[in-house]
């Protein structure tokens, strides 16, 4: 009965992470499939923002969550930790980025540190879902249309119109509502002052 | 080079003289729209031709991919070929240019003299006289649509839009149908209308631009009552009529425009609801023609859009041309609205 909590004992990631692995057919095997990722995280670390076909960017964003929550969770001085990066990286100046740039980003931050978007595939040729993968506070601008939320956009005014318009109407029903209860209390109460 | 323009000159005189018989007659409403199209074309080759030696500018552009300085030709370069050196992109979906910080210019005017540019799309964090000149455009189109879209045996004579509110909900267009005192269009007539539309804008046709003078403004709409009417008061303050030409269609605007019809996107044209004129106006009754779109690239979801739509059936509070004080009370609101 004194089983420790699992969800404890491995650090929680903040993306959906799918029952089972995906095998990225591959001719050397699990190994292979392994090698393959090591580059994607390693790239990921390195340019902060990539561009890669979908399956491999989902399997390799979900290695490189669990490598920087590990950073975070036991700091540098921690034997297994050490040697995960030390894995993980091929490049090794990248495990000096990990701990003193990435874990310091994202010490406080309440969000998953990846984000993945789905890329414009090409008009011609095979049919692959692309994805870009990058880290969150990276320094390139914006992949994503923020604006939506300008009022003065076009759409923007008209819905913020019509939303005016229907309250209105609204205001207008409640108005005569509250008139025609009034009428017949007020009645009421001059009978009762008859009386 | 100098026989061609005798040339063209002898052809625009030689239309001058037959004008004053031409007025007299009949025209049908696709002559009249040939007509003015050609005319159009001669003035604007015609103004082309009179800058002369060409002079070199220098246009700072500012913004992505990086600031640059482009060399253009003066009064004939326009922003949009600013914009072609820079990429697709920036001519497909830029719809004002900036000149300085401070003036709004067409995309399809030329430059006259050395500034700095900027170029303007729908996503700028200030939209606001970006969407003025996409309403204002999308009423021009709806004229051009409109007289398109009727058959040979019906006049169609356009009237006037009113200033852009988007706030109001629909872009409108007043037009006469003299020989339709009592239209009720049905739900299948509006959607011919918009498909008109859209294949209209789909054609994605650049909005030219030409400043011309009063007497040939007033030649060119001769057949149009409403319009030559109108072209005095417009040429009041500095003698010169704005035009702006859609495909074969050449309307009366102050301007300025989105550069391509292709930027006209989602449409719908919703209503037509038949207005009055007071007692003493000349003109007794006009059709106003609703619709409401947005620009290219802009998602919206369908419930959404239908409760748009839903709102641009109703009719636009808009002051009428033709009996200006009936509408004062609905006008108010929407000013009340607006603040």
């Amino acid at each position: 009965m004194n089983q420790a909590d699992v969800t404890k004992l491995v650090s929680k990631l903040r993306i959906k992470v799918p029952p089972k692995h995906r095998r990225l057919s591959c001719p050397e095997g699990p190994e292979g499939r392994l090698n393959k990722l090591r580059k994607t995280v390693t790239g990921l670390i390195k340019y902060e923002r990539i561009e890669l076909n979908y399956y491999r960017g989902d399997e390799a964003r979900q290695y490189a969550e669990r490598l920087i929550s590990e950073a975070i969770n036991h700091g540098d001085c921690h034997k297994p930790t050490m040697e995960m990066a030390d894995f993980w990286l091929l490049e090794k100046e990248l495990v000096h980025k990990l701990f003193k740039v990435l874990v310091p980003r994202f010490e406080n931050s309440n969000s998953a540190y990846t984000r993945m978007l789905k890329a414009p595939k090409p008009a011609y040729g095979r049919y692959i879902d692309k994805a870009v993968l990058e880290l969150r506070g990276n320094p390139y601008p914006s992949l994503q249309n923020k604006q939506t939320n300008n009022r003065q956009l076009l759409q923007n005014i008209l819905l913020d119109a019509a939303k005016y318009d229907y309250r209105q109407v609204k205001y207008a029903e409640m108005a005569e509502k509250i008139e025609k209860s009034e009428e017949p209390s007020s009645v009421k109460t001059t009978n009762i002052e008859h009386n | 080079m100098k026989r061609n323009i005798q040339c063209l000159f002898k052809s625009y005189n030689y239309n001058q003289n037959i004008t004053t018989t031409l007025s007299k007659r009949f025209l049908s409403s696709q002559d009249a729209i040939d007509r003015r199209h050609h005319l159009f074309m001669l003035e604007k080759k015609r103004q082309i031709e009179n800058v002369g030696r060409i002079e070199k500018i220098e246009i700072n552009y500012k913004g992505i991919p990086k600031d640059c300085t482009l060399i253009m030709n003066k009064d004939i370069s326009t922003p949009y070929d600013c914009a072609k050196h820079l990429s697709e992109w920036h001519a497909d979906t830029s719809a004002l240019a900036l000149l300085d910080g401070t003036v709004y210019w067409d995309m399809h005017k030329p430059l006259t003299e050395s500034c700095s540019l900027e170029l303007q799309n729908f996503n700028v964090p200030e939209p606001q006289q970006v969407n003025k000149a996409f309403w204002r455009s999308c009423s021009l189109v709806l004229g051009a649509c409109v007289t398109a879209a009727f058959k040979d045996n019906v006049p169609v004579k356009l009237h006037s839009f009113p200033g852009p509110d988007i706030r109001s909900g629909s872009f409108i267009y007043d037009v006469d149908l003299p020989s339709l005192p009592d239209w009720k269009p049905t739900q299948q007539e509006l959607h011919t209308l918009s498909a008109e539309y859209v294949m209209l804008s789909r054609k994605g046709l650049p909005i030219e631009r030409l400043d011309v003078s009063e007497q040939l403004a007033m030649e060119m709409f001769v057949d149009n009552e409403h319009k030559s009417s109108q072209i005095p008061s417009i040429a009041r303050a500095n003698g010169k009529v704005t035009l702006y030409k859609v495909d074969k269609h050449v309307d009366i605007s102050k301007g300025p425009l989105i550069g391509n019809t292709a930027q006209i996107g989602k449409l719908a044209i919703c209503s037509i609801h038949k207005i009055t004129g007071s007692s003493e106006s000349d003109v007794k009754q006009l059709y106003r023609f609703q619709g409401v779109a947005l620009p290219t690239g802009v998602v919206l979801n369908h419930f959404a859009f239908s409760i748009i739509m839903e709102r641009a059936k109703k009719l636009n509070s808009a002051r009428s041309p033709i009996n200006p004080f009936v509408d004062t009370r609905e006008l108010q609101q929407s000013i009340a609205a607006s603040a």
